[in-house]
């Protein structure tokens, strides 16, 4: 079943950001936009995979920052637009997000930010409920997916219904989880209507306009609490005088305790859609029938401030506990037993907790780079390359960036030093180079990384004749978040014809010293070509280009694959030691095998191979 | 119904997201409530993977503790030793009768478990708890089927077989939705014949 095409009142089993995708559609959304980042992708992939024939535009852009000003520019002329980001995108965003909370928008404008408590695959836990105190704009949140699909449709509304972007903030437990979802009607997308030239509104240059738009937007914020009261987005469950203030997935962890206790009544739930501007009336309300009040959030004590600062002006003889009180952790995800724990202590209950077996022990399997991943080849290149050129590992820093070639940090090709940010290997090298290092220095950056944020600061080094070697790893997709399209596409997802850039052309254009482009599967050249610039000095690219190998495999089929001839293995496991592959593996007779079925046919153990063990075998 | 928690251990790339998903389209086909909790993104590839699938009359966490897990599902036998603390007392495991070791055990960092071993550390464990351990040589059976992919699938069967959660009817729609044509050909094939095993012959005492 098409989840986008599906009609009003279809029961399906959606994953969150599969119902955000749907909501989007349900409110008419014409333009959606966004940059790949887990775990928002899936809400333009589900687009992508099921939109097909829908009249919507659906593409990634560069970065964060230019998604939401595009998706600014649709709304300011009316169309209903949506983007998507995680965490550490609303920072990179930032800037215009909050120019935009004063020069408002015409058609609804969502922003997805969508957090990542654990973290499972996020640099920082950012709680970014702060997001909304920044940048003074509304911040709604769902539980689960059905909410996640209707509260987008909520979320259009309330921004046409206030003229200001909203923000739709979920963490992994909503994006991530499989859920039934009802469909709602689908509304025809809502395109351009109008847009005319208004200095005091659209012109920041006006310091006299932004103090009045700054007066506009408190104005603004102080209807969005009555706008959504007819939605129920803050609900009220049971009854008693302890209360429990929740919202997002802690809701359903309070739920799930509730339903272990065994508790129907006594206790009072509140939950929390509303998140920013703080709905003090309904709370008002609600603490005024409250004793004790425990609150339930994941990551920093943003509700609990709120609600303590309420019951202070409110001058509410209330006790309020959370963070502060150590009932919950501010690190780490929640779980349904941190919850029943907290609850167990905030109602004074005994109850009888799980019982499993004591933890086993297993080797770690932290995520490797994939067998074939020209990554893997770019760094040995890398590597031997730095060591033929007469330096020790522990002379030359690796700047690392944000992507798959994260995880050549693991042993056994243990490369990158650094990986802090989007783009940020070249700023971070050079840095360190103007700061008196005397070495050579080495920055690594992705293809789509290097279009997000590595621009700006690759022009800076070349601009400033910092001496280093770049080194780009060009898969030709966003490999990490699951194949999404660059700008080196000539074609988005959904067919649209565009123009490919040329990194090598955008690089010389920028006036690199050298730029050369090199097929890492080509390690003797890799390490030759590393050898030679590793001294040079001035700014030297090498563009190391390959697709990655599992999107080609997808695409093309595998071409070949690699065996091991026992009797030759002598059980030295230098394949091993060099390339890391997870096709490899030692088995109980303590030779070297190769999963075949994982094989996809690089044959870089072969290379390293001293006795000729491991051989080609024919397709099929 | 009482709510079934089922944790599936794998190792990215294995298919265990999508066995979550075709439990949880078969139970939302049967008309149940469900949740999964997954771990997404390329970037798990070859790492371990665990999905939680919660599926009753109403469920609320998409995700559950150790202790809780009324099932385990394993595509992988260290994966299945390494999350065996999440099963309840009284609960059942269905393994593959499959190792793939991780690059740390290779590379002498961490221990290279041998099956034989691994089995009985887990079988044990699962005594312990009066637990039921099933290790069933699921690549062979998916094989004859059509692929060893659908190694997941035959988990599927045996585990329905014992507890029939879901009918066959709703298990056959989920998998023809997500693969269409002759992997879900395959894919049925090998849950039906997951189903039609003689589980007895399978568990480790």
């Amino acid at each position: 079943m098409n989840p986008l095409k599906a009609p009003p009142g279809t029961k399906i089993a959606l994953m969150g950001n599969e119902a955000i995708a749907r909501g989007a559609i349900e409110a008419g959304t014409y333009v959606m936009t966004g940059y790949p980042g887990t775990p928002s992708s899936e809400v333009l992939m589900t687009v992508h995979e099921f939109g097909k024939g829908l009249d919507i535009y659906a593409e990634w852009a560069a970065n964060e920052r230019v998604a939401f000003e595009i998706a600014l520019g649709a709304a300011i002329g009316g169309a209903r637009a949506l983007v998507t980001m995680k965490a550490p995108g609303a920072n990179v965003a930032a800037d215009p997000i909050l120019s935009a909370a004063y020069s408002g928008v015409d058609g609804g404008l969502v922003i997805l930010i969508a957090d990542d408590p654990g973290p499972i695959t996020t640099q920082t836990e950012q709680d970014s409920r702060w997001f909304a105190e920044l940048s003074k704009l509304p911040m709604i949140t769902p539980s689960n997916p059905q909410e996640a699909k209707d509260f987008v449709v909520i979320a259009h509304e309330l921004s046409e219904a206030v003229n200001l972007p909203v923000i739709l903030r979920t963490t992994t437990r909503v994006n991530h989880t499989v859920g039934p979802v009802e469909t709602g009607e689908i509304k025809p997308p809502k395109k351009y209507v109008k847009f005319v030239r208004n200095p005091p509104r659209f012109v920041r240059a006006g310091m006299v306009w932004n103090r009045e738009r700054h007066a506009w937007l408190l104005q603004q914020l102080g209807k969005v609490e009555d706008f959504l009261s007819k939605y129920g987005l803050n609900m009220v469950e049971g009854s008693g005088s302890k209360c429990v203030v929740t919202e997002g997935v802690g809701y359903e962890y309070v739920m799930e305790a509730l339903s272990k206790l065994g508790l129907k009544e006594g206790v009072k739930v509140v939950k929390l859609g509303l998140l920013y501007p703080f709905p003090k009336r309904f709370m008002s309300e609600v603490l005024r029938g409250c004793d004790e009040v425990l609150v339930v959030e994941e990551l920093d004590p943003y509700i609990e401030f709120k609600v303590k600062e309420l019951a202070y002006e409110l001058k509410l003889d209330v006790k309020v506990a959370g963070k502060a009180e150590k009932l919950l952790p501010e690190v780490g995800e929640l779980t349904p037993s941190t919850v029943l724990k907290a609850m167990k202590g905030f109602l004074h209950l005994d109850v009888h907790e799980s019982e499993g077996v004591e933890r086993l022990e297993a080797p770690p399997r932290p995520p490797p780079l994939c067998p074939s991943c020209p990554h893997r080849n770019s760094y040995i290149g890398l590597i031997f390359g730095i060591l033929k050129a007469g330096f020790r590992r522990e002379e030359v820093p690796i700047f690392g960036d944000i992507g798959c070639y994260a995880l050549s940090v693991n042993p056994p090709i243990n490369a990158i030093w650094t990986e802090h940010s989007m783009g940020a290997s070249i700023g971070m090298a050079m840095g360190l180079k103007l700061s008196g290092f005397k070495g050579p220095v080495v920055a690594t950056i992705g293809d789509s990384t290097l279009f997000h944020a590595g621009l700006p600061a690759l022009a800076e080094a070349i601009h400033k004749k910092v001496d280093m070697l770049v080194l780009i790893l060009d898969n030709e997709v966003v490999a990490m978040t699951g194949h999404q399209s660059t700008l080196t596409w000539g074609k988005t997802e959904l067919g649209r014809e565009t123009k490919p850039l040329s990194i090598e052309e955008v690089v010389k254009g920028m006036g690199a010293d050298t730029v050369v482009v090199v097929d890492p599967y080509d390690i003797d050249r890799m390490i030759s070509t590393v050898k030679e610039l590793i001294r040079k000095p001035g700014v030297n690219v090498i563009i190391a280009r390959a697709p990655c190998a599992l999107h080609a495999a997808r695409l093309y089929g595998v071409q070949k694959r690699y065996t091991v001839i026992p009797e030759r293995c002598k059980e030295c496991m230098a394949c091993i030691k060099i390339t890391g592959c997870p096709a490899l593996y030692i088995g109980e007779d303590h030779k070297v095998h190769i999963l075949v079925e994982d094989c996809l046919g690089c044959g870089l153990c072969a290379k390293y191979c001293p006795f000729d063990a491991i051989v080609e075998v024919s397709k099929g | 119904m009482k709510n079934m928690n089922i944790l599936i251990a794998s190792v990215g790339g294995q298919g265990g997201l999508t066995l979550s998903r075709v439990i949880a389209l078969a139970a939302v086909g049967d008309g149940k409530s469900v949740r999964t909790g997954e771990t997404l993104g390329m970037a798990q590839r070859f790492g371990s993977v665990v999905s939680y699938v919660r599926v009753g009359d109403e469920i609320h966490s998409p995700v559950f503790d150790p202790g809780d897990a009324d099932v385990i599902l394993g595509l992988e036998l260290i994966e299945v030793s390494r999350n065996v603390h999440y099963l309840r007392r009284g609960g059942k495991i269905y393994t593959a009768d499959e190792v793939k070791p991780p690059i740390s055990s290779s590379l002498g960092i961490a221990e290279n478990p041998k099956k034989s071993d691994l089995i009985s550390r887990v079988s044990s464990k699962v005594k312990e708890i009066g637990g039921e351990l099933y290790v069933i040589p699921a690549r062979e059976i998916a094989v004859k089927a059509g692929n060893y992919r659908a190694m997941n699938m035959v988990l599927l069967g045996a585990f329905n077989a014992s507890y029939s959660l879901l009918t066959d009817e709703s298990v056959r729609k989920a998998i023809y939705q997500l693969l269409p044509g002759r992997k879900g050909d395959i894919s049925v094939n090998a849950y039906m014949q997951g189903k039609s095993l003689n589980l007895k012959d399978y568990r480790k005492k």
